[in-house]
């Protein structure tokens, strides 16, 4: 009995160790790893430099850990660990309430959304001036469910009297009350479009469009499925996965979209769903600069909307009342040279950003 | 290169085990002696010659100290052996505390040198220096094999954080050793339990000091939970490290001296030390300690000696005045506990003296971990409500119940319960064929979990790797 005991020991070990390896040999490096959404290591290059200097060592690891043999697999194990076999409340900060997946966002860095607030009184001050000019906050959707869940989550109240303390000459919308955890896509970290219909209506009365607002029914849904937002593969459990839902209108038919000044592209891109990112449908995914032109809009007034993720699913739905729709993400482009883009006169001007963005308020260029 | 690393685990390893299996029993030292030092300078390229030139210099140094003995000269090259070593150390680890002591002395401002302590140099040089030691005392022959030397100075598994081996340990085994289906089978064991403690222990207590250190909702509970989990950490580190050691020595037909027995279930500080990094105490006791006379001398000498020891221990921890202190520490307890406290500790029961000696410990290792002498002071105040913090915060509530289960098993883990319970149920016909049955699928179950937290990127260094 002891004798099979260490033969089995001694064979499980090898299978193991020399099973994997070889896994490892054989089946070929992949490119991506969609449920990260991040390019995967190379073979480091060998060359004197890396070696004597230790990177390629750690450069060989990573590389190892990246083309592990069933990764995805065994971070599934991993996350089964910490949640059900230790009891822990979240793995890599990443924590589930019901069937939603979400991200710690947490401790709120005051210094950076007052960083946030006077990069927006910058640009009014440079470009805005006279314009009407409005701003709000979306609360990410930790606001609804991380404190009520005994999970640390920022001093909402203070973000928002910082913002409103701070930022200047803009009419503020207060969306909060707007938004139920339910508007949020339960794998992902953005609202859903489908669900904006209260929004639109506190921000068309802060911005003076109310007389002209379209019924949501009045919209058409387009569902594509499943939909596994960033949250899925931080998770690594197997969840269900979301239905992702756009809306058109007739009104927007014959808009034509341009993105980093370039034409052609359609508002919802379709074709980048089973790419890396499937909220990338909306007006697709993280761009400097779009516009979108409408001929048919309800009004000749244009928007600039200064926005980060959120605003690509909640700016279709501005297009039936302005003829062009301008989104500008001062994350990847230096807000002082927007006017080599962008010819500032009489527009309405939204600054839309979420507490996620404004907590990390030091991205904006 | 760590052993808890996708490429010792699933590279290294597989390739040094298929080596050492194929080669004839006459070539097992080269291939050791050539994985070593791969596994060296994988982590160390440049200061592997530093394994190499302590090794070469010890090798030489004892043959000469053999031709010499009982001369006046075998002194000599004692010394100056000693001095390749401690000058190696003394520069690669002190250097820049020196230094800075030296500015902070006389108000200079000499520049640091920022040399990078290389992975394991306290453990090789105290292990070459007591091989020369005992070449010296008589108590081991000089080793003829520049190849076999080699390899015990290099030897991958005990390297670069011990236990510290002394050649007389394993100097039969360099020569001569079997490879048996038991020792082997238990080395995997006694490897993949140490491995599990490193990265499903250690790490999760790891984590919890490092969300303590970057939170800004700091709290005397806080501080609290932070000191326990550190103590935790140390030692299933620690520990685990020793494990993964001694099982990957057996692997390879070596038996490493034990390192630790559950230090924690101590009734007193001088039992703990019995019972904790068990390799280096002795080290200090034969090299440093009995040298100095031990406790045959007067008393007075011994309470200089036992302080003196004790300052050396924590000085070798770490070129920071904080270690100095942590070793003062328990020298000062050890010897209140010599002179006064022992005797009443052995009378008290079971409860109060462990609970002293685990409050002892949790703020020794405070002490140990803090970033200086003034982060000691910090810590400590901390930790008493000195700094004006509340008393809970809400992080802390929430990361109690994050931890509480891992906490949970870390402390039943540092007792002797689970290896108690296992020799329970094996006196039963029944449940020892279940744990016989258990223990390979143990194997698989903490060897795939133990996967699953590398290749998700958890929290991994080592502790004693600074040292």
């Amino acid at each position: 009995m002891e004798k099979m005991k260490n033969w089995a020991t001694i064979a499980v070990f090898a299978l193991l160790i020399f099973g994997l390896v070889i896994a490892h040999v054989i089946i070929p490096d992949a490119t991506h790893s969609l449920s990260e959404r991040r390019e995967l290591s190379k073979f480091p290059a060998i060359t004197a430099d890396s070696v004597f200097s230790g990177d390629w060592g750690t450069d060989f690891e990573e590389y190892l850990l990246d083309h592990f043999p069933g990764r995805d697999g065994f971070r599934t194990v991993k996350a089964i660990l910490r949640y059900k076999l230790l009891a822990q409340k979240d793995n890599n900060k990443v924590f589930l309430v019901g069937d939603g997946i979400f991200k710690m966002e947490y401790p709120l860095n005051e210094n950076q959304v007052v960083y946030a607030a006077q990069k927006f009184n910058w640009i009014y001050e440079k470009y805005l001036q006279g314009m009407r000019v409005f701003y709000s906050v979306i609360p990410d959707k930790n606001y609804f469910a991380a404190a009520q869940n005994g999970y640390p989550a920022l001093d909402y109240d203070r973000l928002y009297q910082l913002m409103n303390d701070n930022v200047q000459n803009m009419t503020y919308a207060d969306i909060r009350d707007c938004l139920t955890l339910s508007d949020f896509y339960r794998t992902d970290t953005h609202w859903r479009q489908e669900c904006l219909g209260k929004v639109m209506e506190v921000l068309a009365k802060t911005m003076g469009f109310s007389d002209l607002l379209l019924s949501m029914d009045s919209f058409e849904q387009h569902k594509l499925s499943p939909f596994k937002g960033v949250y899925y593969g931080q998770a690594a459990m197997p969840l269900k996965a979301d239905d992702l839902v756009y809306l058109t209108h007739s009104l927007m038919a014959n808009a034509q979209t341009s993105v980093q000044m370039q034409e052609g592209f359609p508002i919802y891109a379709t074709d980048k769903f089973e790419g890396m990112d499937g909220y990338d449908v909306f007006l697709s995914g993280a761009q400097s600069f779009v516009e979108i032109t409408n001929p048919d809009a309800l009004t000749d007034k244009e928007l600039i909307i200064f926005r980060d993720s959120f605003g690509s699913s909640i700016a279709p739905l501005f297009v039936p009342y302005y003829a062009k729709v301008t989104l500008v993400d001062i994350r990847y482009t230096p807000s002082s040279m927007l006017d080599k883009n962008i010819e500032f006169a009489d527009q309405d001007v939204l600054f839309l950003y979420s507490t996620l963005v404004l907590n990390n308020g030091m991205v904006l260029k | 290169m760590l052993f808890s690393s996708v490429t010792f685990l699933y590279v290294f390893l597989p390739v040094v085990l298929v080596a050492y299996l194929l080669v004839p029993k006459k070539a097992k030292n080269h291939v050791l002696l050539a994985a070593s030092l791969f596994f060296y300078f994988f982590g160390e390229p440049v200061y592997v010659s530093l394994l190499i030139i302590s090794s070469l210099s010890d090798f030489f140094h004892s043959l000469a100290i053999e031709k010499c003995r009982g001369t006046k000269k075998a002194k000599w090259l004692l010394i100056s052996s000693l001095c390749v070593n401690l000058a190696m150390l003394g520069f690669f680890k002190y250097i820049d505390f020196f230094i800075v002591t030296f500015n902070g002395l006389t108000g200079l401002a000499i520049p640091t040198l920022n040399v990078p302590l290389p992975i394991g140099i306290s453990f090789f040089t105290f292990q070459t220096m007591s091989y020369t030691i005992d070449v010296y005392r008589g108590n081991v022959r000089a080793q003829k094999n520049l190849a076999t030397m080699g390899t015990f100075v290099s030897l991958f598994p005990q390297l670069v954080a011990g236990p510290i081996v002394r050649y007389s340990d394993i100097a039969e085994e360099l020569e001569h050793r079997e490879h048996h289906l038991q020792n082997v089978a238990d080395g995997i064991r006694r490897f993949v339990y140490g491995l599990g403690k490193k990265v499903l222990i250690a790490n999760a207590m790891g984590e919890l000091c490092a969300l303590f250190r970057s939170s800004p909702d700091q709290s005397v509970l806080f501080y609290w939970l932070y000191a326990i989990a550190f103590t935790l950490q140390i030692y299933f580190d620690f520990s685990g490290y020793s494990d993964m050691a001694i099982g990957l020595g057996k692997m390879f037909g070596f038996n490493f001296p034990e390192n630790f027995d559950h230090p924690y279930t101590s009734r007193s500080v001088t039992e703990f030390w019995r019972r904790w990094h068990m390799t280096m105490g002795g080290w200090f006791r034969d090299y440093v300690y009995i040298p100095l006379d031990g406790n045959r001398c007067s008393k007075w000498k011994w309470l200089r000696n036992i302080l003196v020891v004790w300052m050396v221990t924590g000085f070798w921890h770490g070129a920071a005045w904080n270690f100095v202190l942590w070793g003062l520490m328990f020298g000062i307890l050890l010897l209140v506990e010599k002179l006064w406290l022992g005797k009443w500790l052995e009378k008290a029961g079971n409860v109060l003296p462990r609970i002293y000696l685990m409050f002892t410990v949790i703020i020794s290792f405070v002490v140990f971990n803090a970033s200086s002498l003034p982060g000691v002071w910090q810590d400590l105040k901390g930790m008493f409500g000195g700094l004006n913090i509340p008393l809970v915060s809400a992080e802390a509530v929430y990361q109690l119940k994050n931890f509480a289960l891992p906490i949970m098993l870390a402390v039943l883990g540092s007792t002797f319960l689970p290896n108690r319970l296992v020799d329970k149920i094996r006196t039963v016909k029944a449940g020892n064929a279940i744990v016989t049955v258990l223990e390979p699928v143990s194997i698989v179950v903490l060897m795939v979990l133990v996967t699953a937290c590398l290749v998700d990127g958890s929290f991994n260094p080592f502790l004693y790797f600074r040292f």
